[in-house]
């Protein structure tokens, strides 16, 4: 089952990558393509480690809470986006004043 | 009548209720308001309901569809959810009431399907007893309260929902990575189920770091408070109201029950201490910023950053004194939800009377508004934890707890937070009985929204009357005795 | 057969390594638009991925929703931004350039890679074989009206989260349409080459949608996957200049959107009326059941995600 624990770590790698660039990027769009990439590492992470079902089919389970998780992922990024827009008008850039590194 | 009481499944009831009326509210704008008093009624009905159905035939648990947990999802009620249950009822009923005079269109057939909606996730949050299932809710309710958030579209309002949105979306990333790691841990993901196979091996410490910096800055903790401020002062009045005393309370409701029934029992020493620790902090931190503020909302704001950290003070004393603090902890969040929501429901009345809220251009409040001014001194009084009020019983047992345990760090905080509070409120009622620098022409402010603040102010003081009754409802289906969660 | 597993490895072994890469170029890349259409290749490789874990309906789901609607959502967004004047180029910030001196400036990537191989162990430790839920799933299947095992757990066994997610996508729609229209300049020159594609196109994507949603009872697919082929239909259309005509942006509208939660609340309250538990289904109209929640989920999901993509509510456009 290597392949199983292959994706799962980069599931893990995706999620620390995704929060790396959350953190330490400014800019909205960006934080918001972080985010994306952070919740593909989560589903990889989840769907990967279904597939250790010997010789049958993977477990479904996992599989319905990534479709979940992809429809949650859109309406978020859906919100996020129209409110950065919004954001953007109102102060003629697309990052937050008094963006603190926390 | 008996009979028909104990089949209605009432829990199902309370969820469903909300996502309906806040769809009819979304499909006839027209008659928005009269839709959302009625389900917020009906919701209020139904969670006494529930509560004579959980007293008389113990902890209510509803297999959905049929099929039963590891496979289904469950919803679980005992003391601890029903009491969440209500002061979101209570104070939803009453913030609604004053919502109806505090929004005009188009705002308001904007806002009534968002606060269903919101409603609808929080009764679905306290009744869920599945960890996916807690992930879908929290994002529910993190989108609605975003979007509530900045409905009044000012650019601090905009900036504080999206710092908001971001700060909820990551908190909900790692709650959810947690649940992977555990369901693939341990083939399930209902919480009692948990609770029994649950183990000290290497995925369980990753799921409890991740579901644990999730919640706790989904929580506002300290240091991680830093979203909380900006959104719950620049968003309306009624909104602020709910987001300090509800929503940010979900989180915490979470957590203590993760903590209670998974998590608890593998002797987590390490972080209780630290749990406590940042509680200190976040007292004496956001005390001292709430005296520093000039503008009221935001004082208000890290007043709750403060009150939090109250409830985070509990862990370490828990070791010891198990049931008695989180009876303390419950006590302090639901005394807190009344308490607050008052305070920014006057500071929305203060707003709108003014058009401001500055403290020191405050007009001879006092003359001129004395319920709204009442609303919020007798709102103080449960912050500061003055007897009687239900802020008092919180921090009289929590005080109680650390004495017997020679906790005298956790002692000085407590004095210390209650004398910071004192002198923030003093300072805002201060100002309230003075002449402004610049007098303005007053704006009258809708009879509503003033008995709104004081309804919610008095049920603060109330609820240190209510111990006997309150008390014993909190440890129905014994909440609090770690693992002893049943499936 | 040595040779297949040897070569399926390596397939493995490249296409994580090339997710990683394509995440950290998408992420570090200044150019806005370059940084989106790497996510968006990311994304089909995503859907590959899913394929060799076999999980055909996440992967149906992924191309989708995940690269497709969110690829158009994200580039519909850039429009936006420039056209109210923010840069496309993310703006190197002077006091950013400042606070990366040094070893502060390594601290937070060695804290991730820190919590990296912290995670990475954890996940290691798991044992190699473990079925999870699969028996419990295989044991109900004959009872829950359907026979593939995910539309089952999303539809059946775990319907209570698909309601609540219904109602995160509309929440999301009510949340945009909430917030104030935008101004934007949309170019609505009419292209011949996109005016044709769409005449072509959209029968073709209404097609498919109505095949996912049957077929995703016994095969992969399902309402998900057919809504948002239904919504990527939308968005052409919105693209192509396609608006509703005024007398339907009104209830019709809403009510379209509402008709997937609305099924889902209305099934709910009937299986409580009928004195059963919630969503729990009487064997024999299982099927049928999961059948008409689909049709409504895949019709509200379709029109909420062209919504999502139109990004302001009708009435705001027609004030434009």
């Amino acid at each position: 089952m290597n392949m199983v624990f292959l994706y799962a770590l980069v599931g893990v790698g995706l999620f620390c990558l995704g929060l790396h660039a959350l953190i330490m990027h400014a800019h909205l769009l960006r934080k918001i393509l972080a985010f994306n990439i952070m919740g593909g590492g989560v589903f990889l992470v989840l769907v990967a480690l279904a597939k250790r079902t010997e010789e049958v089919a993977p477990d479904p389970v996992p599989h319905a809470m990534v479709i979940t998780g992809i429809v949650v992922a859109v309406s978020a990024t859906a919100l996020a986006l129209k409110l950065m827009l919004k954001v953007s008008e109102e102060t003629g850039n697309a990052e937050l004043p008094d963006e603190r590194r926390e | 009548m008996e009979i028909v009481f104990s089949d209605v499944p009432w829990g199902v009831i309370l969820i469903l209720l909300p996502l309906a009326g806040g769809m009819a509210c979304f499909l006839w704008p027209a008659i928005s308001k009269l839709l959302g008093l009625v389900t917020v009624s009906a919701i209020a009905v139904s969670v006494v309901a529930l509560f004579f159905q959980v007293r008389d035939a113990g902890v209510y648990r509803h297999t959905i569809g049929g099929w039963g947990a590891p496979l289904g999802i469950d919803l679980y009620a005992d003391g601890l959810s029903l009491l969440m249950l209500a002061i979101t009822a209570l104070v939803g009923l009453v913030v609604s009431i004053y919502s109806t005079s505090y929004f005009a269109e188009p705002l308001s057939s904007r806002y009534w399907p968002l606060w269903l909606l919101l409603l609808a996730a929080l009764n679905a949050l306290f009744l869920s007893a599945d960890i996916f299932n807690l992930y879908v809710t929290l994002e529910l309710m993190g989108l609605a309260a975003v979007a509530l958030t900045a409905l009044s579209g000012g650019g601090d309002a905009l900036s504080g929902a999206m710092r908001y949105l971001l700060a909820t979306l990551l908190g909900s990333l790692a709650f959810l990575f947690g649940v992977a790691l555990l369901y693939h841990g341990f083939g399930s993901v209902d919480i009692a189920i948990l609770g029994q196979r649950v183990e000290a091996i290497p995925i369980v410490w990753a799921a409890l770091g991740l579901m644990g910096a999730g919640l706790v800055l989904k929580s506002a903790l300290f240091p991680f408070h830093f979203w909380l401020p900006p959104a719950h002062a620049s968003a309306p009045a009624p909104v602020s109201a709910v987001l300090s005393a509800l929503v940010v309370k979900a989180s915490f409701y979470i957590l203590l029950r993760l903590y209670l029934d998974i998590f608890g029992p593998l002797g987590i020493e390490g972080v209780e201490s630290l749990f406590g620790l940042l509680g200190c902090a976040a007292v004496v931190w956001g005390s001292v910023q709430a005296l520093r503020q000039t503008r009221l909302k935001l004082l208000i704001a890290y007043s709750t950053v403060a009150q939090l950290g109250y409830l985070f003070m509990a862990f370490p004393l828990s070791i010891i004194s198990g049931p008695a603090v989180w009876s303390a902890v419950v006590y302090l969040a639901i005394s807190h939800a009344m308490a607050k929501s008052a305070m920014f429901l006057a500071a929305g009345n203060l707003l709108c009377f003014g058009g401001h809220d500055r403290i020191a251009d405050m007009d001879r409040v006092v003359q001129r508004l004395p319920v709204t001014a009442g609303a919020f001194a007798l709102a103080g009084v449960s912050i500061i934890g003055l007897p009687p009020s239900g802020g008092f019983i919180g921090k009289w047992l929590l005080l109680e707890s650390a004495l017997t345990q020679e906790n005298w760090y956790i002692v000085i905080v407590l004095i210390l937070g209650s004398l910071l509070a004192a002198a923030y409120i003093f300072k805002v009622l201060g100002y309230c009985f003075t002449k402004a620098a610049s007098p303005h022409e007053p704006r009258t402010v809708p009879v509503r929204m003033e008995w709104a603040a004081m309804l919610l102010a008095c049920g603060a003081i109330l609820l240190g009357f209510m111990a006997p009754v309150v008390l014993p409802t909190m440890n129905i289906g014994d909440p609090f005795i770690i693992g002893a969660v049943l499936p | 057969m040595e040779e297949m597993t040897l070569l399926q490895e390596i397939f493995d072994g490249l296409l994580g390594l090339g997710l990683l890469w394509l995440a950290w170029r998408s992420l570090a890349c200044t150019d806005m638009f370059k940084a989106i259409v790497l996510f968006i290749a990311f994304g089909l490789l995503m859907a590959l991925a899913w394929l060799r874990l076999e999980a055909p309906d996440v992967a149906l789901a992924e191309a989708a929703i995940g690269a497709g609607v969110t690829g158009a959502l994200l580039l519909s967004a850039l429009a936006g931004l420039t056209s109210t004047g923010a840069s496309r180029h993310e703006v190197e910030q002077p006091e950013g350039v400042e606070k990366q001196t040094g070893t502060l400036h390594r601290l937070p990537i060695l804290l991730l890679m820190l919590t990296a191989a912290l995670l990475g162990y954890a996940v290691l430790s798991l044992p190699s074989h473990d079925p999870g839920l699969s028996a419990e799933v295989a044991e109900n299947l004959a009872s829950s009206g359907v026979s593939n095992p995910v539309t089952a757990v999303l539809l059946n066994f775990r319907g209570y989260d698909t309601m609540l997610e219904m109602a995160v996508l509309l929440m999301a729609l009510l949340g945009v349409w909430s917030l104030a229209c935008v101004e934007s300049q949309r170019d609505s020159s009419a292209d011949p080459i996109l005016d044709m594609l769409t005449r072509l196109l959209v029968p073709l994507l209404i097609l498919v949608a109505a095949y996912l949603l049957w077929v995703g009872a016994h095969a992969p697919g399902g309402a998900f996957q057919a809504g948002s082929v239904l919504g990527a239909a939308g968005v052409l259309l919105i693209l192509a200049g396609w608006r509703l005509p005024s007398r339907l942006t009104g209830w019709p509208l809403r009510l379209v959107v509402l008709s997937g939660p609305a099924a889902f609340v209305a099934i709910a309250l009937i299986t409580i009326l009928i004195g059963g538990r919630l969503l729990e289904y009487p064997t024999e109209h299982a099927g049928t059941l999961i059948l008409i929640i689909e049709t409504m989920a895949t019709l509200s999901i379709g029109v909420t995600l062209a919504a999502l993509f139109l990004g302001s509510s009708p009435e705001h456009e027609e004030k434009q």
